[in-house]
């Protein structure tokens, strides 16, 4: 049985980066998640027509993977109704900065920090079936938002962009991020705890003390430039290893 | 080590590898995922777990965010999550950063290498790609995939390598190893708690962060 075109489309789009450069970003995986889509509305027009469609997919494209749906289905909707090549260019433009900057908001600084600062908390109660549960809960939303993505791309076309502004992602983005603030602190002290369970007096305060250091330098104006977290962690492993040869 | 198990977690750590930028990305590459189902293919899921805690607190500071450099955590993660579990006495957090870190900054270094052959491969296809011939994006996709999928066969093998590698070590005979595990751990929360207070700003989102981690200490210190 043939996968229809918005399948095919949908399960492309799971690998939109594929082909990610710093020079056209996205552009190539959006012409091939764009590709089926083309194929099918252009069945009875001039092949040129479609090669052309799918040149300009190809082009220069940013915006965050699980949002580039929006951009495949109003570009496809967009060459279908005839819109002049200039506008449907303009249309990729405008909608590169909104889409990566609410799918950061959104996914890298909202769900998936949220979900890990959670993970981390329930690591104590659920063990290792909290792994099961994040990628489920996880992978429902991303296809979930990348479908919502593209149907909404394919029925709005043009106006994609003023659907999105009063769509529920700029709202949801905001709550994202606080969650995901309020979530990274608390897992991340629980996890800690849970991780000296048993361990010295010493150990806990000796981490304790690391850590306020550690997040000093991070923060620093002279050294967060220079100063990561895994950075510093390879630091303190090549200090606690000297210190062990030491006292052997 | 059996030759099954190096294959399967040779498997893992590629897919998680791919899983990062290419295809899925469904946070199979996050540590806690990727060190915890490595630690059940090796025998012991609650020592890949241990590692895959740690190494997220770690994860957590850097998003992998299109253009940025981040570390690939995936493969790492794999070696670090097998550590755990198949090396007795080695201290499952410490030797989780041993192994980890350094792999998962090897891991971000070969991101770029594959980001610029992807690049050539683009621009030696420039006038197919600008013809709009669909069978060569659907080659620069393919071709996307099979260099991803070599990069994650490589890094996992030199995973591999260390989890070997880390088996020889008679780390019963050390003593003091807890200290290891204290600089792991210290810099794991740094980095979690760095890169929270870092992108949190300075509205309503740093006020949640401290009520959060207030809440978790309250969790921690109930007696």
């Amino acid at each position: 049985m043939a996968l229809s075109p918005r399948w095919q489309s949908l399960i492309r789009l799971l690998g939109v980066q594929a082909s990610w450069t710093y020079e056209r970003m996205s552009g190539i995986g959006l012409a091939h998640a764009a590709a089926p889509l083309l194929r099918d509305l252009f069945r009875d027009h001039s092949p040129e027509r479609r090669r052309a469609a799918v040149a300009r997919s190809a082009e220069y494209f940013n915006s965050h993977p699980y949002l580039a749906g929006v951009a495949v289905g109003a570009v496809v909707k967009a060459e279908h109704e005839g819109v002049p090549s200039v506008t449907i260019s303009r249309l990729r433009t405008a909608l590169s900065g909104p889409l990566g900057a609410l799918g950061d908001q959104l996914i890298w600084a909202g769900e998936v920090p949220a979900l890990m600062g959670l993970s981390l908390a329930s690591v104590p109660l659920l063990g290792w079936w909290t792994v099961p549960v994040l990628l489920m809960i996880h992978n429902v939303l991303r296809i979930r938002l990348t479908m919502w993505g593209l149907d909404l791309g394919l029925r709005e076309g043009l106006k994609v962009g003023a659907a999105l502004e009063h769509s529920w992602l700029p709202k949801v983005a905001g709550t994202a991020q606080r969650l995901a603030a309020f979530a990274v602190g608390f897992g991340a002290i629980v996890a800690a705890g849970w991780l000296l369970e048993g361990r010295s007096r010493a150990s806990s305060m000796s981490v304790a003390g690391i850590s306020l250091a550690g997040v000093l330098l991070l923060l620093s104006a002279s050294t967060r430039t220079r100063v990561t977290g895994i950075r510093f962690g390879l630091v303190l492993i090549g200090l606690s290893l000297l210190v062990i040869g030491g006292l052997q | 080590m059996t030759i099954v198990l190096a294959a399967a977690l040779l498997l893992w750590g590629t897919f998680v590898a791919v899983d990062l930028v290419t295809v899925p990305q469904g946070m199979f590459s996050r540590p806690l995922v990727s060190a915890t189902v490595a630690g059940a293919i090796a025998g012991n899921v609650t020592a890949g777990l241990l590692a895959g805690v740690v190494l997220e607190l770690y994860a957590l500071e850097v998003m992998p965010i299109g253009a940025s450099r981040y570390p690939d955590w995936g493969p790492a993660a794999m070696a670090a999550g097998a550590t755990a579990a198949l090396v007795p006495g080695a201290g499952r957090i410490g030797v989780a950063g041993l192994v980890a870190l350094p792999l998962a900054m090897v891991g971000g270094w070969s991101m770029l290498l594959h980001r610029r052959q992807t690049a050539r491969s683009i621009t030696s296809r420039l006038e197919r790609v600008a013809a709009g011939d669909a069978r060569v994006i659907w080659q620069l996709q393919r071709e996307g995939l099979l260099r991803d999928t070599l990069r994650g066969v490589v890094l996992s093998t030199l995973g591999i390598a260390m989890i070997l590698a880390a088996g020889l070590v008679p780390w019963t005979a050390i003593e003091h190893l807890e200290l290891l595990d204290v600089a792991v751990l210290g810099g794991g929360l740094s980095a979690a708690l760095g890169g929270a207070i870092r992108s949190a700003g300075s509205g309503a989102r740093r006020r949640w962060l401290a009520i959060g981690a207030a809440a978790g200490t309250v969790v921690v210190l109930w007696p």
